[in-house]
């Protein structure tokens, strides 16, 4: 089992904690047009690289930021989604 | 004894059949060039070849032959989908599997023995009655069988009367089978290069050369290729090769596991699949009991194994063969699957004017081989996409005609 | 009799005789026996036919890891002999025979190799009909298939699982593994040290060497208290962030490990030559374990091939053990004299250096080894024991992202692991010399230790040599008539792996996948190093360039029952599931609830369904609807929360008011519905279906930590239950209860909420009309439902109130054409699809989804939700999930149909093309049966198109 080191909890198994994907841009509704909104419904982070996702620690319910190389599946560091993101 | 057994048993030396030419050397321009030597794209060049009359064809493969998902899946074939169009597309790709052993001159052990999808609740026996109307409809062997029909199709299973996973019924499609994944690459690859299509293994796609909406050339470790047309068929790594073109697709990639267990005398004889215990089993013809299930729960491209998964198929195989306990697991594995959002692929054409696309097969590409291959060839050949291709094209998405077919899919692949 | 007295024998107990049977046949042996040494000490060496040709086979590596010893046992297929204890009664049995091991009538498989070819089945059995393969040679070749059968009345086993943590677990207890695990524990670390045999020691237990060595090791690993030993336990793989299964029995370990360090060792391989197979031909260490754990006196009459000291070791405990050894063949050329050759020829044993085992006889049937040709000539014997060579243990290693390599020089395979927490140590790091296999393993718990913070005192000693000379000469002597296997399990000889070279299947992957070398019970473990040389010979590339195939776990069989454990299925009741037993509910699963279906007599189903429903209907009726979701959201920006997340407007909804919510997800799909009473300013109660309040919890909370509103959402699901007392009477029946709230009409309209106690119990109260009857849907702490639930019956009874269960509510909601999430939705439906453009704020600037329906509304809408009605007593009625067809195409599907009592004719909701959904339109629909009829579109509310009702 991988362990995840969740920023409130600390190192946890990692089937505690829900995956909420990348961490997606928030485009304004209403001054998008129509081709774009559709690429931000459907389109998914999914470079061969690292990414910053959401996770969830489902017993404590708490949502963080988790920076992860979607290759090696190595978790580069975890942290509390009002710290600043070095990516995305 | 069929007639070959004969001719080996009298011929001294081995009867050397060369299904596999050695890679050649690259030439410098090709008219199609098919990118990913798995299933689907030597399928492709064999249609191209054999029906088209393309022979300038070069299939490039990063590692060696159909090494990929095409090695790695359950081999699932079926066509009990929700979506009309969906059902339509792999109904095809049944009836060409039934002949591909004939077709290729290799036995590819279509063993079509039929397919048991099992309901633990009322709302999979509604979704079980929605499939097998449009299958009825569409022209499959789809319907839905209560307990005694469940029983009788498979009197081994634990059917957990009166518990919180009693099963309540079944859906069952004749149609359904397996076949030997290796085989049908292998055949698709001997045809192919015996018309003279070049199949060059180790040969790693690194760009593209992009005219205006033309792809003119495609980069290789081993060099520049020119190129008429190009067909992208690299399952796992589609997301990563159409962004090399800058074309993006709305995919992600999962892991999709799966194990097998010691070789036991045949006790399984169709496909059992449970859509609450995310997990099915199949026997294979070398005796082998194959269980899979669900995808992983978070993005990876790894092919990594983990013990959790395959607790959770243990848990799964013994509630429905509670006599599997002393069984002895051999192998698991896992491939990488390139997942739309809706559980359809994406097939036909793209942004760019000569690349197409033959992709998003996610945990469920191996029983359209034959199909996508003809159907992609057809298109490459005739520079348009058929009607029965049209409706899984990308642009689905910005039109919102989507073709769900997750429930159809979840369970078996 | 072949049984060796003390001290040989070291795992049986003579005092304890038992007696078992094998193929029909009662043998005895001795507590601590394994099948296969039980067996051996009688001179039953033979116990398997081989996969395909059915060649007789025995004993190889008496490690338990091929095909060879695999027997049956009633309940238990593929058993390996080797290591499996004998018990008293036990019945065994060969596997794969037709017929008998001893006559096993397809023993001719034998003889017809020649018209079987490597992948022979690719090429043949295509034919004459389409259907020739499933019809006809399928079946023959399925029933000749696989090795041992499943006994599906096997009965049930317990088995279990637990955790362990510790600082350092280290893999095999040879001497690299002990010397690995008392470094590390004496410096203070929590240790595990596991291994699969019964005993510590691994070739110090069966090899020849100084028993002191063993026993100084031993007295200090008894003296500390933070090294644990699990012997009998096999670590059957690698997983990220060491998490490891460790296997004792029917127990599951799984272990959570700081640093691990695997002393593994290494895998004997044997030689290749025709007949190497033959029952009597063993690898030395085989041979040695016979010897020294079981007393079993491997033969009469013994040739050694030997290219190492182990080898020489192996020849002089063969002497030891009585067995005549007739000479010792060493493949290395002449030259150099190694440390036992002149005990050995001093004990009379003749040496021939540079030579080989060329070929191999049997006896009739090939049952037994009889002789081997050495340099042309025929030496009789009846024991080969062969140690000429090993391959590090990689699985583990590999698993852990250790790389294999190839030293061409020594023809040894290597194995590397980046710097991290996995450690290797002894000879799966290519020291097997026994002096440096203990210093490697201090060196690996000096480097487990500075990574864990120990202060490492003493140096680590330095590496040795990895190899003195040339110890691993593995020969390989094709020959022309076959039968020289490279691979037992799968029958594969080394023209099989050539020819499949020829067919262009060159890479190891494509070998392994066109011959299925490597794929049977062994995994290669005796194959992958000669295929290897194999396939770089006859391919003109080098060993280390062809490699091994991927080492996937697990590293040995392992149960389908250790893995699965002792699973329970999760189920979910309702506080007041007792009281739903106690009335003769018959109770069914909903997801993971338990729920009523209906009270009563299960022979008459139907009619207390509508009993049910006429009480409802005509009087008053009480349904549990406790697993619906509960979420309670607080905070300042609550109004604002629930105004982004559903699409009716809430913040501006008065305090003590409930109103339908309906949420969506990104995509404008509908994904839930529910009601949310405003308790106060700050503070919503909102409900959820029961199938998807977990995702809406979740979801909720996910929109929050991008949002980052002054809100906390609390799921209240278990821990309130909900009462729903409905129908014409429910006013009368509360206000027959103590209460502090006005249940009257006027104090207490419509869609409104009141907080208060109900005949004691705290709850809170919407009225809502699920069911299109004045409504009371009463919510309570779990603990206290079952006192609420008990006072609504006793005031109901003078009502005639009655209990009612799922399918009436059903059929009730459906009565009204109220929709269900998931039956009446699926995963691209509009709220316009459905009709619901009334719950669609068209004021709110934002709101989860609203985007994307109004993209969808522009480009089109094709379908749409309507009511059916089928005319009283139609003869044919569509089921749920007909299609509806329009010129004969599906255009949608039936998706909720019953029988209405109060309107007396089956109903149903529909999707139909949106030209077709005007009252009044007929639209066709195929029956099950595939008849085709028609039905009119009706209103959405088929029962009180008014809503009077709810509202009185």
């Amino acid at each position: 089992m991988k362990l995840l080191t969740c920023p409130m909890n600390g190192p946890r198994n990692i089937d505690e904690f829900q995956s909420f994907g990348p961490v997606r841009a928030r485009p304004d509704p209403n001054a998008t047009a129509d081709r774009e909104w559709s690429r931000h419904l459907f389109r998914a982070e999914n470079r061969r690289g690292v990414v910053v996702e959401w996770w969830r620690h489902v017993p404590s319910n708490y949502f963080f930021l988790a920076e992860r190389d979607l290759v090696s599946n190595e978790i580069i560091r975890t942290f509390d989604a009002s710290e600043p993101r070095d990516r995305a | 004894m069929p007639l070959r057994l004969l001719k080996y048993g009298l011929s001294r030396d081995y009867p050397v059949s060369g299904d596999i030419p050695a890679t050649p050397e690259l030439k410098p321009a090709y008219d199609v060039v098919i990118i990913g030597g798995g299933g689907h794209g030597l399928s492709c060049a064999h249609h191209l070849a054999k029906y088209h009359g393309i022979r300038s064809v070069a299939v490039l493969e990063k590692g060696y032959l159909a090494g990929g998902n095409t090695a790695r899946n359950t081999t699932t074939i079926r066509s009990n989908y929700i979506t009309p169009e969906g059902i339509a597309f792999y109904k095809e790709g049944v009836e060409l599997f039934e002949r591909l052993s004939q077709e290729l001159d290799f036995n590819v052990m279509f063993s079509q023995r039929g397919q048991l999808t099992l309901a633990h609740t009322e709302a999979t026996m509604r979704s079980f009655h929605m499939r097998a109307e449009m299958g009825k409809h569409m022209g499959t062997r789809t319907e839905v069988v209560d307990q005694k029909g469940v029983e009788e199709l498979c009197p081994l299973l634990n059917m957990d009367y009166g518990g919180a996973l009693e099963i309540l019924g079944g859906l069952w499609h004749a149609d359904g089978g397996t076949a030997r994944h290796d085989a049908v690459a292998w055949g698709y690859a001997a045809q192919a290069s015996r018309r003279g299509v070049e199949i060059h293994q180790r040969t790693e796609v690194q760009g593209f050369e992009v005219v205006g909406d033309r792809i003119r050339a495609v980069k290789t470790n081993r060099g520049r290729i020119a190129c008429g047309q190009v067909l992208i068929a690299t399952g796992g790594m589609n997301y990563d090769v159409a962004l090399m073109a800058g074309v993006e697709l709305p995919i992600r990639c999962y892991p999709l596991q799966a194990m097998v267990t010691q070789p036991l005398k045949p006790w399984l004889h169709t496909l059992v699949s449970s859509v609450s215990l995310h997990t099915y089993l199949v026997q294979s013809s070398r005796g082998e009991v194959v269980i899979g299930g669900g995808s992983d729960p978070y993005q990876l491209y790894s092919t990594r194994s983990t013990l959790d998964m395959k607790e959770h198929l243990a848990e799964g195989a013994v509630h429905l063969f509670p006599f599997l306990q002393g069984v002895r697991l051999l192998r698991q594995w896992a491939g990488i699957t390139d997942m739309t959002p809706d559980y359809s692929p994406i097939m036909g054409a793209s942004p760019l004017a000569n690349l197409w696309l033959d992709c998003g097969w996610g945990t469920w590409g191996f029983k359209a081989t034959p199909v996508a291959g003809k159907r992609m060839a057809q298109t490459i050949a005739d520079g348009r996409v058929p009607d029965i291709l049209k409706p899984f094209a990308l642009e689905r998405f910005e039109t919102f005609r989507l073709l769900n077919e997750m429930g159809a899919t979840a369970a078996s692949h | 009799m072949n049984r060796l007295p003390p001290p040989f024998g070291s795992r049986i107990d003579r005092s304890r005789p038992i007696r078992f049977s094998f193929e029909g046949k009662a043998f005895d042996g001795y507590e601590g026996d394994s099948i296969a040494t039980a067996l051996a000490a009688s001179g039953q060496w033979m116990l398997s036919r081989s996969f395909k040709y059915h060649r007789p086979r025995g004993i190889l590596s008496m490690t338990g890891a091929d095909a060879n010893a695999l027997v049956q046992l009633p309940s238990d297929p593929n058993v390996a002999a080797e290591r499996t204890p004998i018990s008293e009664g036990m019945r065994v049995s060969a596997q794969n025979v037709n017929g008998s091991l001893e006559r096993d009538r397809d023993a001719i498989m034998d003889r017809f190799g020649r018209f079987l070819p490597v992948g022979f089945y690719y090429r043949t059995f295509i034919g004459p009909r389409r259907d020739s393969w499933l019809k006809f040679w399928e079946p023959i070749i399925r029933r000749k298939a696989g090795l041992g059968a499943v006994d599906t009345k096997a009965p049930h086993r317990h088995f279990d699982k637990t955790h362990l943590h510790c600082d350092v677990l280290v893999v095999g207890a040879g001497p690299a593994g002990l010397s690995a695990a008392i470094a590390a524990a004496e410096a203070g670390a929590e240790v595990v040290l596991c291994d699969e045999n019964p005993e510590i020691g691994g070739a110090l237990s069966y090899g020849r060497y100084d028993p002191a060595v063993l026993a100084g090791m031993s007295s200090r690993l008894a003296a500390l208290p933070n090294l644990r030993v699990l012997t009998g336990t096999v670590c059957n793989g690698w997983y990220e962030d060491n998490w490891l299964p460790l296997i004792q029995g029917n127990r599951l370990y799984r272990a959570r490990a700081r640093e691990v360090i695997l002393a593994t060792g290494a895998i004997e391989q044997p030689a290749v030559f025709r007949n190497n197979d033959l029952p009597g031909i063993m690898l030395g260490g085989a041979a040695q374990r016979l010897i020294r754990h079981y007393g079993v006196r491997p033969g009469d009459s013994a040739v050694v091939l030997a290219a190492n000291d182990d080898g020489y070791r192996a020849a002089l405990d063969l002497l030891d053990a009585g067995v005549s050894v007739v000479e010792l063949v060493d493949p290395r050329p002449a030259g150099g004299v190694g440390p036992f050759e002149a005990e050995l020829r001093g004990k009379g044993v003749a040496i021939r250096k540079g030579a080989t085992i060329e070929a191999a006889e049997g006896t009739a049937g090939n049952r037994h080894l009889a002789r081997v040709g050495i340099g042309g000539s025929w030496v009789a014997c009846d024991l080969l024991a062969v140690s000429i060579g090993q391959a590090p243990a990689w699985q583990l290693p590999c698993q852990a992202g250790g790389k294999v390599g190839y030293d061409a020089a020594t023809q040894t395979m290597t194995i590397t692991l980046p710097e991290g927490s996995v450690h290797l140590a002894g000879a799966v790091a290519g020291t097997d010399d026994l002096d440096y296999a203990i210093a490697s393993g201090r060196r690996a718990a000096a480097a487990a230790l500075s990574r864990l913070g120990h202060t490492v005192d003493e140096q680590p000693p330095a590496a040795g040599p990895r190899i003195a000379r040339p110890r691993y000469v593995q020969p390989i002597v094709a020959d022309p008539k076959g039968r020289d296997f490279v691979d037992f399990d799968e029958d594969l000889q080394v023209k099989d792996l050539q020819n499949a070279t020829k067919d262009g299947y060159r890479e190891i992957e494509l070998v392994k996948r066109f011959t299925t070398v490597g794929m049977g019970p062994s995994q290669g473990r005796h194959s992958a190093l000669a295929t290897a040389r194999i396939v770089a010979e006859a391919t003109g590339r080098t060993v280390g360039e062809i490699g091994i195939t991927t080492a996937r776990p697990p590293v040995g069989p392992e149960t389908l029952g250790v893995l699965a454990g002792h699973h329970e299925v999760l189920e979910r009741r309702t506080a007041l599931h007792a009281r739903h037993i106690a009335l003769n509910a018959v109770m069914k699963p909903v997801g993971a609830w338990w729920r009523p279906y209906y009270y009563g007599d299960a022979s008459n189903a139907e009619e207390a369904v509508r009993q049910e429903i006429l009480a409802v209907r005509e009087g008053v009726g009480l349904l549990d609807v406790s697993t619906l979701g509960k979420l309670e959201i607080h905070g300042p920006d609550a109004g604002e929360f629930l105004d982004r997340l559903y699409t009716m407007a809430h913040a501006n909804q008065p305090v003590g008011r409930v109103r339908y919510c309906l949420m969506l997800n990104e995509m404008g799909s509908v994904v839930d519905d529910g009601v949310a009473y405003r308790m106060a300013e700050d503070q919503f109660y909102v409900t959820a279906t029961t199938g998807a309040v977990a995702r809406v919890y979740a979801d909720m909370l996910f929109w929050n930590a991008e949002w980052r509103l002054k809100v906390d959402v609390l799921n209240l699901t278990g821990a309130f239950c909900g009462l729903n007392v409905t129908g014409p009477k429910a006013r009368q029946v509360l206000e027959a209860l103590e209460s502090d709230i006005d249940f009257s009409r006027d104090a207490f309209p419509y869609l409104s909420g009141r907080d208060g106690t109900v005949a004691g119990v705290p709850v809170r109260v919407m009225r809502i009309g699920f069911t299109g009857e004045l409504s009371y849907e009463l919510h309570c702490p779990s603990s206290l439902a079952p006192r609420l639930w008990d006072a609504v019956m006793a005031a109901g009874r003078p009502h005639g109130l009655r209990p009612y269960g799922l399918e009436a509510s059903r059929i009730l909601r459906l009565e009204k054409g109220h929709i269900l999430i998931g039956q009446d939705t699926d995963a691209i439906t509009t709220p316009d699809e459905l009709g619901f453009g009334w719950a669609v704020s068209k004021k709110k600037p934002f709101f989860v989804g609203k985007r994307s329906i109004e993209m969808r509304a522009r480009l089109g809408q094709s379908r749409r939700l309507v009511g059916l009605q089928f005319p009283a007593g139609a003869g044919n009625i569509a089921g749920e999930s007909c299609l509806v067809l329009r010129d004969g195409a599906p255009l949608g599907q039936i998706t909720s149909v019953g029988y209405s009592p109060s309107l007396e004719r089956h109903i149903a909701l529909a999707y139909v093309h949106v030209d077709d959904q005007a009252e009044g339109s007929r639209v066709t629909v195929k029956c099950r049966n595939g008849e085709l009829i028609e039905a009119p579109v009706v209103g959405h509310a088929f029962f009180d198109p008014t809503n009077a009702r709810q509202e009185i």
